[in-house]
């Protein structure tokens, strides 16, 4: 049959149609009131009279690939009739969304480049939907985000602004492990073998230090940082066969007071030995009693810093898993809970990592707007 | 393959802000893409009322309206804001953005109130306000305050609450019951309740400790639907005159949004009638609720 023919038989078939072309180079035709339900594309026809033919089509955005414009076209074709209730819009809109995460996340992505605002703001909420109330592990699986955030920002501090003894020890803690990461790094990169210049013997030292105790109870550790982060550096290099061979000797903090006296001798042979050790002890022992700022010494003996070890990796593992946004939600958020005392023990460790959270918690509930 | 990758930032940035403050926190943590705009201002004055300009602007701060969004937000959920001359505080409801009001003394209607014979007024150290009233001695108690239903947030189920205190030197409210309403214009009138102030202590309080110093206890529910040109009325009263009241103290009234979990399930219902002797001769209808 000829046109003419089919246009007296069947004029519906005659209903004129818009051309619409993929980033993809595929070209379609799609009944004219469905696609200007588009606003972009209703433009387009409108002003600059786009879309009449297959060599006149519309170019779509990049963000419209072919399935979600099939989506997107569904939606219009059902929307654009009028006749429709409220009701039974909203009932297409409930099973129109069905989708997984991803589809959700394109569909919006060409709904907006489309200007296609109901639809955008549907899927929106719908994305919406998903995300409240997830933590934020569970939003990084659903939305296939990788962790990049580094150790150190996950341990970024905190801003004080209301002076908060309790954020302030909090800041130090995550310096503290920040510091440790640091030297994690340091050890990865550092090869350096150091010279031993030293040559009094061990005995000798220990007698030395023994012949002059101090009570280095409430001294400040007001010691310059290059003077230990130089120390700390030789130390590593050195530590390895030192720690073997006096770790089952003294218990306590002698025989780390011995390695660092030595690598005391060697960054600064022009003073004297007194001053050096002393400044060591000061600082081991200042390190037990004190949970002292940013500048904490790790110079001490291995089975304490083992102990240490342990429980920072604890507490760690608790501010990894569920701290960060627990802490940032309960800044802000106060949970209903008395404050608890926090205390230290005397060698400066916390009693207990757990005990700590559930304490040191409901206190920093109180305050507001930590950001 | 990131996901949000997929999406242009002003799609994420109405996706958060159709959350919750509380998940904009969260979200902040995922990754430094999302905390970049998880913590914008432009989703954070999502959060805040739309009309906070005003109030701020208007009120003793004015400068907080230099402050990014997000610090604005929690800092007016945690610090109310004085406004109306200073007869009034505004602050944000922490986990929604509603908006809460407290009237204060000095905006309310009180029966009396500029005999100094019968209320004084001074100012309280932990009072927000400049002035509380304090009161002397009355046998008609009665104090009435009201807010246009356009200042709260649409959408919203909102209590009044009476914020006050007893002095140690008390008469009239212990073992006695005072009654309060609340009633919004242009509706049947609320429910009068019977309620103590001063509760005998084996009885379960009604009345609450507000953790500022302050008591409070609910007057009466009301939702605010679209917030369109009204008023509602909060209304305490006592006038039985056989017997008189002193040593109350009136910080305010505060309007805030009810939290439907938080409401106490009235199961019990008693229904006494009495006519009060009273110089007017009103006759009165007293209900008792009973919580069982």
């Amino acid at each position: 049959m000829s046109e003419v023919d089919m246009a007296i038989i069947k004029p519906e078939l005659m209903k004129s149609y818009i051309w619409l072309q993929t980033a993809d180079g595929s070209i379609q035709q799609v009944e004219q009131e469905v696609a200007m339900f588009c606003p972009m594309i209703c433009h387009e026809v409108i002003q600059k009279s786009m879309g009449s033919s297959k060599n006149n089509a519309i170019s779509l955005p990049q963000r419209v690939n072919p399935a979600m414009l099939s989506l997107i076209l569904d939606y219009c074709r059902f929307h654009q009739v009028s006749g429709r209730s409220n009701k039974e819009r909203k009932s297409f809109d409930e099973r129109f969304i069905r989708m997984d995460t991803k589809r959700l996340c394109e569909l919006t992505s060409a709904a907006d480049s489309l200007q296609l605002k109901p639809l955008v703001d549907l899927t929106s909420r719908a994305l919406a939907r998903i995300i409240e109330g997830k933590s934020p592990e569970e939003i990084r699986e659903i939305f296939h985000l990788p962790d990049d955030l580094t150790e150190e920002e996950k341990l970024e501090p905190l801003k004080n602004t209301t002076d908060d003894p309790r954020i302030r020890l909090l800041n130090r803690l995550y310096a503290k492990k920040r510091k440790e990461l640091k030297e994690r790094e340091k050890l990865k990169n550092v090869e350096v073998e150091e010279e031993r210049v030293d040559d009094r013997s061990v005995d000798d030292l220990l007698s030395f230090i023994n012949g002059d105790s101090r009570d280095s109870k409430g001294i400040k550790t007001s010691k310059s940082k290059k003077k230990n982060r130089r120390r700390k550096d030789q130390q590593k290099s050195t530590s390895g066969s030192e720690a073997t061979k006096n770790h089952n000797k003294e218990p306590n903090g002698l025989n780390s007071v011995c390695r660092s006296a030595e690598v005391g001798q060697k960054i600064q042979p022009s003073f004297g030995a007194t001053s050096n050790l002393q400044d060591a002890e000061d600082d081991i022992f200042a390190n037990k009693n004190e949970f002292d700022d940013a500048d904490i010494d790790d110079e001490i003996d291995p089975a304490l810093k083992e102990k240490l070890d342990r429980e920072v990796e604890d507490f760690r593992r608790i501010l990894n898993s569920n701290w960060p946004e627990r802490m940032q939600e309960i800044l802000s958020f106060g949970q209903e809970r008395k404050p608890a005392h926090f205390s230290l023990n005397g060698n400066g460790s916390i009693r207990s990592t757990d005990d700590f959270a559930m304490r040191i918690l409901p206190q920093l509930a109180s305050q507001p707007g930590q950001f | 393959m990131d996901f949000t990758k997929l999406l242009p930032e002003d799609c994420v940035c109405l996706i958060i802000s159709l959350t919750s403050p509380r998940d904009a926190l969260r979200l902040a943590l995922v990754s430094p893409a999302l905390r970049s705009i998880a913590d914008s201002d432009a989703v954070w004055e999502r959060f805040l009322p739309c009309d906070y300009q005003k109030n701020i602007s208007g009120s003793s701060s004015p400068s907080l309206l230099s402050w990014a969004k997000k610090d604005l937000y929690f800092y007016l959920s945690s610090h109310p804001i004085l406004i109306e001359n200073g007869t009034m505080s505004f602050q944000l409801e922490k986990e929604t953005g509603k908006k809460c009001y407290m009237l204060g003394a000095r905006a309310l209607s009180i029966i009396w109130g500029e005999t100094p014979e019968y209320w004084n007024w001074t100012d309280h150290p932990d009072s927000r306000f400049s002035e509380v009233a304090e009161l002397r001695l009355v046998w008609w108690l009665d104090v009435k305050g009201k807010i246009e239903t356009r200042k709260l947030s649409p959408g919203t189920n909102y209590a009044a609450y009476l914020v006050f205190k007893l002095r140690r030197r008390r008469y009239g409210f212990r073992q006695r019951t005072v009654g309060v309403h609340v009633n919004m214009e242009g509706t049947t009138s609320g429910e009068v309740r019977s309620v103590s102030l001063d509760y005998p202590q084996n009885v379960p309080q009604q009345a609450q400790e507000r953790g500022d110093g302050w008591m409070e206890i609910e007057m009466g529910e009301f939702l605010n639907e679209c917030g369109d040109d009204g008023t509602v009325e909060f209304c305490l009263r006592e006038i039985d005159c056989n017997y008189f009241k002193s040593g109350l103290i009136i910080e305010g009234i505060e309007v805030r949004p009810k939290n439907v979990d938080r409401s106490t399930k009235w199961t019990n219902c008693k229904i006494h009638y009495h006519s009060t002797a009273c110089p007017s001769g009103d006759a009165r209808l007293k209900m008792e609720f009973v919580k069982s």
